[in-house]
Order: structure tokens, then C-alpha cells, then sequence
């Protein structure tokens, strides 16, 4: 039975060659940017070059404070990443995690080159950083926890930016970069991270300690992220648990404000937060809120091939009371034609995996997605099976979504209104 | 084999109601070949779509080979149609996608004969009506009269017991179809029970009976 239907869609699709051009485009476009986003994001959310280890790496990145006065909480509230204090005095020393880095930045950094303006990222880091991330150092070595605890001027650099400041030399270590006031010996190279990278990013690193800034800050809120390795899923949660029994240790102690402060997180969850109020976060919700999104995305161009596939379902009334007369059940024609649909939905499906690999391939860097008011990432093609698996469960959504309401009209229909043109 | 009792339909829209039959009662024996006769509008194809179960009447009752047909659920209708009723049209509603082979074997594939033994029938019914060399044609390379005996091929191709033709040589010449006449006589001497629906007289005179319609009403 599944043979005849193919003939059918074959010649049908070769037929109305205007239908199947519209179906397909509107289809194939969809997958497209499904694909190109889902990629992007599971490429954010794996993890690559220095955060290849990401799914063992959890992040305390976000702090709310809520001043209180005998007891009762104040209407404002301040929201920021995590102060100094309580990053290097209480996260830093969580036992139950393998390496705890603290870290502060990326910023930006702006400067003059040869009469030219430039601008660049720098990261201020203790020595456990490069420990959680997996730079490559292509020169040299990282800075160690005792350099970084005198606050020894020294500077790791990415390939990027010593290629920018001193040409193809090969040899660049023990040079100095001139950095808000003071020289930084470069003590490493290292490969440039991919921009997919969220946490591991930079061109410029040195030690946090240099940063008198931040040096007396006590605060619960500042500038500081504290990233936590561990071994499994299984220790991420026993950090996630500390974490937690140190900040409500903290908050009892401290009646002057109420202080929440998430996870630690992982990537996704960092994104699905965002810059919102990070006490509002549900998982579920979360969860329902991107499923709904791209639910509604599916669905319009689902809602577009539905009409289309509803004002052609007179061209087939012939046919479906043929298929009636000699046997067809309404079930089987419902199948059918849910069948076409999921053939035309899987069609346009492999043509927008295509289409999604050439704009990536040709359009490379130069296409960014944006991920929150302050990131843009450039898009990525990154074939896996769970990108796969979700582009197949869009095209099947698709096909059973455009094609359900129509195939119930079309197996409802009066054969003997089609067989004598409506004659009685 | 079939039996209509007390038969009535009525076609209704918004505005209007038309009584197509009239507490019809109508009676067809096992291996007779019957004619209905009667002026455009009389509610001929009607009766064969109400023998054929692909219409339900207002009132009254249907029996298919001692069958009673009480009620109309769609997957028991249409597997009686698949195994019992074999029809055959005027303008014989060939499925144009499909090839000829492909056209017969439509009534095998609702049934789901195993492959092998579809292949078989369906060379069967081509072997009978003579058509096995344009077995790969579509309808659009067939004459009128071809595409005719395609669409004899397939209402037979199941072995139905009931072959039920509506004006089958209304589209024809008189030579077709005075062919496509002879096939179902042939048809009918082997077993099967036909009723035709035609304006030719000449045609209906070859027929056991002949059964006229009038304003939906049997008047002979």
C-alpha cells in the first residue's frame, strides 16, 4: 500500500509543480533555520576547543541582593554577577568539587596600534582557570597560583592578538604588552577559542589579583564568575548542594539583605536564565517557553501548507471516492494522505539540512545568531544525532501538523458526489 | 443477493429538499444481469450507490447477499464494498497517476492480498479483458474503450459477487460498447450478478430485466 501511495505523491508532486515548489520552499526554509539554530545551540551547550569538558563545569554567575530591615524585605533589589568576597573567601574553597576557578570579565579593551583603532577582549583569571578550560598553548606556560597571589605583572595571549601586535615572530614570550598603566610580560600563547565559546573567552588574560579594583570589595555582588570542574553529572550535583548550604549559611547569617544567588549552572541553564531575574527561573517553565516558541515556528509555515493542502483537496476528490468504491476505509485514506504530507515534510526536510550546511559553509562567520542583549554568536554546522533527531521530529510535527485537519476533511468526503459530478 | 426494502433517499440543502427515491423496494438474484432504465435526474445512480453502500438511505432496508446491512460504520461498508462490490463508471474514474496494472490492483491492496497472489489475479483480470500488453500504459495513453476495460479489469480483479455499472458505454461507441457489453455478459455467465444502469435500450434488451425509474419511483 505504501508503494501505491508513493507513486501517487511522486506523481502528484511532478504534477502541481506550483504546490509542491511552495510546499517544499516553506518547508525547507524552516528546517533550515531549525537546524541552523539548534546546531548553534548544541554547540554552545557542548562545548568546544577550551570547553570541551563543559558538561562537567558548572557556573556561579548571577547574584540577586534584596536589602531587609527587621525581617521585612525591601520593594528594590540589585542583580549582578557574584562580588570578590564571596567568590574567593566561600566558592573558592568548596570541597566537593575538583578545580574551582574565579575569574572576572571579558571586557572590553580599546586601543591604538599604529595609528589604527583597536579593539580587544581581556579576561582577569586565577591560575585554576586555565585548569577548567582547555586552552591549547601554542608558546610558553599559564601563570601559576603563586604568581598570581603576588600579583606578578605577567600575561597570557591568544594567537590572535600576537600575531596583531608583533607580526609572525615566533617567539613572542618574556615580551611586554603595555595594559592600563602597566607592562605585562607574556608568559603564553594560546590558540584563539571558537567564538561558540561562551565562558572561555578572551585575547589578553592575567592575573585577577592585578585588578586593585576589586581587591577590598566585600560585597555579595560584583564582577566575578566562579566556574566548578567535576568528574560526572553525579559530583555537579554534589557542588550544586554546597553551593547552596554555604549561600542560605550566608543569608541566615546576614540580616541586612537577602541574598539568592542560582545553581551553580550549567550552559544551557545560563542561557535559558539569561539576564532576567534569576529567582524567577523554573526549569520546567523554561523549558515550556522554548518548546512553545518553536512550537509557534513550526506551526505557521504548518498553518500556510494546511490551507494549501485544504484548497486542494477538491483536485482530489476523484481519487478518494475511486479509493472508496473499491475499499478504502476513511482510516486508510486518513493515513494516506497524512503519509504525503510526512513524505513532502521529510522532502523539504533533507532539503533544508542542505540548505542549512551551504549558509553555514558559504555565509561562514558572517551569519550570527544573538543570544541575549549582549552576545552574538556566529552560526555552526555540527552534525550530530541529536540535531538530526531534532530535525526529523520538526519535519514529523510539520507533516502531521499541516496534514491532520485536511486528511480528516478529505476522508470525509461524499464519493458518490465525485463519481457522477453530482449528478443524483 | 440483493435485496432493497422500503427504500428512501433524500438529498437536503439549505434551501432545498429533493426526493431522489421513493420507498423503493428492489430485488436482484443471485447471476442475474439487470438493466435500470429511466430519463436523467430519476435517482438511477442513486440506487447503485445505495446498493453499493457508498450512500446511506433515509429509510428502509439493505441486504447484500443475505447480508442485512444495519448499520454504516465506515470500516465495515467499506470492507463489504472491497469484498462483494465491484464497480464499473461511465467515465471510468481511472485513477490517472496510476498505470493500468497499478489501477487493478487497487481493490487487492484495500484487501491486502498477499503480493504474489495479487500479481496473479491481476494478470487474470487483464488476461479477460484482453488488455495485459497495455498492462504499464497510463490512462492518458488508453482509448476510450481501453480504459473501459481497465476499469472492468478492476472492479473484477477481487472476484466480487456484485458488479455494479453505471452507464458503462455512455462514453463509448457503439462498437466498444457493444464490446464492453459482451465482456459482462461474459462476466455474468461466469457467476457474477450485474446491475446496469443505461439509457440504450438496445443494450438493456440484452439483459435478463430490465427495471425503469421514474421521479424515484420504480414504474416497471
Amino acid at each position: 500500500m505504501l508503494k501505491n501511495y508513493f507513486k501517487i505523491y511522486l506523481k502528484i508532486a511532478a504534477e502541481n509543480r506550483l504546490y509542491t515548489f511552495l510546499s517544499l520552499f516553506g518547508i525547507s526554509i524552516t528546517i533550515m533555520f531549525v537546524m541552523i539554530f539548534s546546531m548553534t545551540i548544541t554547540k554552545i551547550t557542548s562545548g568546544s576547543g577550551p570547553e570541551k569538558n563543559l558538561k562537567n563545569i558548572v557556573f556561579c554567575w548571577r547574584a540577586k541582593s534584596i536589602p531587609t530591615k527587621n525581617g521585612k524585605k525591601s520593594m528594590g533589589y540589585s542583580i549582578s554577577r557574584c562580588g570578590k568576597w564571596i567568590s574567593e573567601t566561600h566558592f573558592k574553597n568548596i570541597k566537593s568539587a575538583d578545580v574551582v576557578s574565579v575569574y572576572d570579565g571579558p571586557e572590553s579593551w580599546e586601543f591604538i596600534l599604529n595609528g589604527k583603532y583597536q579593539k580587544k577582549k581581556q579576561t582577569r583569571t586565577d591560575a585554576e582557570y586555565w585548569k577548567i578550560f582547555n586552552y591549547k598553548f601554542l608558546q610558553g606556560r599559564p601563570y601559576t597560583s603563586e604568581e598570581v597571589t603576588n600579583g606578578v605583572n605577567l600575561a597570557v595571549i591568544t594567537r590572535s592578538l600576537s600575531v596583531m601586535l608583533f607580526g609572525q615572530e615566533k617567539d613572542v614570550l618574556g615580551k611586554t604588552i603595555h595594559y592600563n598603566s602597566t607592562d605585562l610580560v607574556i608568559t603564553g600563547v594560546v590558540e584563539d577559542p571558537p567564538l561558540t565559546d561562551q565562558n572561555a573567552v578572551g585575547d589578553l588574560f592575567y592575573p585577577y589579583t592585578l585588578n586593585k579594583y576589586n581587591i577590598n570589595s566585600d560585597d555579595y555582588l560584583g564582577g566575578f564568575i566562579t566556574a566548578f570542574k567535576g568528574k560526572s553529572p553525579k559530583q555537579l550535583r554534589e557542588i550544586r548542594k554546597e553551593v547552596q548550604d554555604v549561600v542560605s549559611r550566608l543569608d541566615v547569617a546576614d540580616t541586612t539583605q537577602t541574598i539568592f544567588i542560582p545553581g551553580p549552572n550549567s550552559q544551557l541553564e545560563k542561557m535559558m536564565i539569561g539576564y532576567g531575574d534569576p529567582e524567577d527561573y523554573s526549569p520546567g517553565m523554561s523549558v515550556l517557553k522554548y518548546l512553545l516558541f518553536a512550537l509557534a515556528f513550526i506551526l505557521l509555515p504548518a498553518i500556510n501548507l494546511m490551507a494549501l493542502n485544504f484548497a486542494r483537496i477538491h483536485e482530489r476528490g476523484e481519487e478518494i471516492a475511486i479509493r472508496k468504491s473499491f475499499g478504502a476505509s476513511s482510516g486508510m485514506l486518513r493515513r494516506q494522505f497524512l503519509y504525503e504530507n510526512i513524505l513532502m515534510t521529510l522532502a523539504g526536510g533533507v532539503i533544508g539540512i542542505i540548505l542549512s550546511y551551504l549558509v553555514v559553509i558559504l555565509l561562514g562567520n558572517s551569519l550570527t545568531i544573538s543570544l541575549d542583549f549582549f552576545s552574538r554568536v556566529p552560526v555552526t554546522f555540527s552534525f550530530n544525532y541529536k540535531v538530526f533527531a531534532a530535525s526529523l521530529a520538526a519535519c514529523l510535527i510539520f507533516g502531521l501538523l499541516s496534514g491532520f485537519l485536511p486528511a480528516i476533511r478529505l476522508s470525509k468526503m461524499k464519493p458518490a458526489l465525485y463519481l457522477k459530478g453530482g449528478e443524483i | 443477493m440483493i435485496k432493497l426494502e422500503n427504500i428512501t433517499k433524500i438529498y437536503r440543502t439549505k434551501e432545498i429538499e429533493t426526493l431522489a427515491l421513493d420507498k423503493i423496494d428492489f430485488e436482484v438474484k443471485d447471476g442475474e444481469f439487470v438493466s435500470v432504465m429511466g430519463p436523467s435526474g430519476c435517482g438511477k445512480s442513486t440506487l447503485l450507490n445505495i446498493i453499493g453502500l457508498l450512500d446511506e438511505p433515509d429509510s428502509g432496508l439493505v441486504e447484500l447477499n443475505k447480508q442485512l446491512i444495519d448499520n454504516y460504520e465506515d470500516r465495515k461498508t467499506a470492507r463489504i464494498r472491497n469484498q462483494m462490490v465491484g464497480f464499473i463508471f461511465q467515465s471510468f474514474h481511472l485513477i490517472k497517476e496510476l498505470n493500468v496494472y497499478d489501477n487493478v490492483e487497487l481493490p487487492l491492496i484495500y484487501r491486502k492480498t498477499p503480493p504474489h497472489e495479487r500479481k496473479k489475479m491481476v494478470m487474470a483480470s487483464l488476461e479477460r479483458v484482453e488488455l495485459t500488453n497495455r498492462m504499464h500504459h497510463f490512462p492518458s495513453q488508453l482509448s476510450g474503450g481501453q480504459c473501459q476495460r481497465t476499469a472492468i479489469a478492476r472492479a473484477i480483479a477481487g472476484n466480487p459477487r456484485i458488479i455494479l455499472a453505471d452507464e458503462p458505454t455512455g462514453n463509448l461507441d457503439s462498437k466498444i460498447g457493444n464490446e464492453v457489453v459482451d465482456i459482462l455478459a461474459g462476466l455474468n455467465k461466469s457467476g457474477s450478478t450485474i446491475v446496469m444502469v443505461t439509457h440504450d435500450e438496445h443494450i438493456a434488451k440484452s439483459t435478463h430485466r430490465i427495471v425503469r425509474l421514474f421521479d424515484g419511483r420504480l414504474v416497471g
